[in-house]
């Protein structure tokens, strides 16, 4: 399913933990089992996107919690008619201050990335943030209850 | 620390295996040059189990650019730190950019490659405009600072914002604090990912070594939230928020 998600040409994640002791390269359903944005499917040159997105799949669903260095990040999608319109961070690390500062920063960011991955307007975000691993995680496994993963 | 990579290819062609192939090839280049990886090449070199100059290949291109880019940034960019070698700085543009040259290979020709927020693109996006490439606004929330139109340009971004303070100035051994974000956008990935780090390290004057460097373009945020940019930037940028 992810497989014909990528050959069609939509954005396929896997998280290679370039700078770490492990490494588990693997399709990741945050941004590739999004619908295709309206516009693209206009245009000729872009591929037919499939949809890999149950029809109408409504409701709120949340991920597992996935710890990083900082703490534990939970993450809570909203999902309208096959489409996420909300992604909320239910729980970013804030066990110690300098925690607290990158959750203040990082949570909202990584929110308005994921939300930005199915609009017309920005294709990705230049930036990484300390949290992006254990947080698509955590998307994939909410996405996974919604059976979008 | 995780790192998302992220592959889109727009060709209507594209095959799974052309994707599986990329992200072998981060998992590859990650068993060779993890520092945190006790078996990695690069941890046996740190423990002296091994000689750089039987590393292989890939360790040897690696430690030849870091000796390049050392001397290009007059040594704000360093693979050797307190005496321990460590190219995560370099090794993931370099990554990026062999992925890249693997979807060239297939004959992809509309793509990006994203590996922990910095991006090689190449062509057009799915719309056929260029692709938009949000750089993260280091404090407002749901804002980029600015989209980069980047017509087959890669972007990288340091900052602090990103993994905590790790950005260190080989000078004097500290994190580099004057910045809180430098985006490099070029041509080429290797070269952005490196210049952004060391034009962070550099501070505001970073922003002249960028401008110094042929199709380089930079962009500098201070804590203040004050940005430096240099003269070709706003060309190539949108600006939907005030910073």
């Amino acid at each position: 399913m992810k497989r014909a998600v990528f050959v069609t040409g939509a954005t396929a994640v896997g998280l290679a933990w370039l700078l770490t002791y492990k490494i588990t390269p693997h399709s990741l359903g945050v941004a590739g089992a999004l619908p295709p944005s309206p516009s693209s499917s206009d245009n000729p040159s872009a591929s037919p996107s499939p949809s890999p997105t149950p029809a109408g799949v409504s409701g709120t669903f949340t991920g597992s919690d996935f710890p990083n260095r900082f703490g534990d990040v939970v993450v809570r999608l909203v999902i309208s008619d096959g489409r996420i319109t909300d992604v909320q961070a239910v729980q970013l690390p804030n066990d110690r201050q300098r925690s607290a500062y990158i959750s203040e920063v990082a949570g909202p960011m990584l929110r308005s990335e994921v939300l930005q991955a199915q609009s017309a307007h920005i294709d990705v975000v230049t930036g990484a943030t300390y949290t992006s691993q254990s947080y698509a995680q955590s998307v994939e496994s909410a996405l996974q209850q919604a059976h979008m993963g | 620390m995780g790192m998302p990579v992220t592959v889109n290819v727009v060709d209507a062609a594209a095959e799974a295996g052309a994707l599986d192939r990329v992200f072998e090839e981060f998992s590859m280049l990650d068993r060779t040059f993890s520092p945190f990886l006790q078996t990695s090449a690069v941890s046996l070199i740190n423990r002296a189990e091994l000689r750089p100059e039987d590393a292989g290949e890939l360790v040897n291109q690696v430690i030849d650019l870091c000796g390049q880019y050392e001397r290009a940034t007059n040594g704000y960019f360093s693979a050797w730190i307190a005496g321990r070698f460590d190219p995560s700085g370099l090794v993931k543009g370099w990554a990026i950019d062999r992925a890249c040259t693997i979807l060239d290979g297939y004959g992809y020709s509309d793509f990006f490659v994203d590996a922990g927020g910095d991006v090689q693109t190449r062509g057009r996006n799915a719309d056929g405009g260029p692709w938009r490439v949000g750089v993260r606004h280091p404090v407002e929330r749901e804002k980029v600072a600015c989209v980069v139109l980047a017509n087959g340009l890669a972007v990288a971004t340091s900052g602090t914002y990103e993994k905590g303070e790790h950005i260190l100035d080989p000078h004097t051994g500290q994190s580099a604090h004057s910045l809180v974000s430098f985006t490099v956008v070029g041509p080429d990935i290797l070269q952005a990912d490196v210049f952004a780090t060391a034009a962070f390290a550099m501070g505001v004057p970073g922003v002249e070594f960028v401008a110094a460097a042929s199709g380089y373009e930079g962009f500098a945020i201070d804590p203040q939230m004050r940005t430096w940019s240099t003269p070709g930037f706003r060309a190539l940028c949108e600006f939907p928020s005030r910073l």
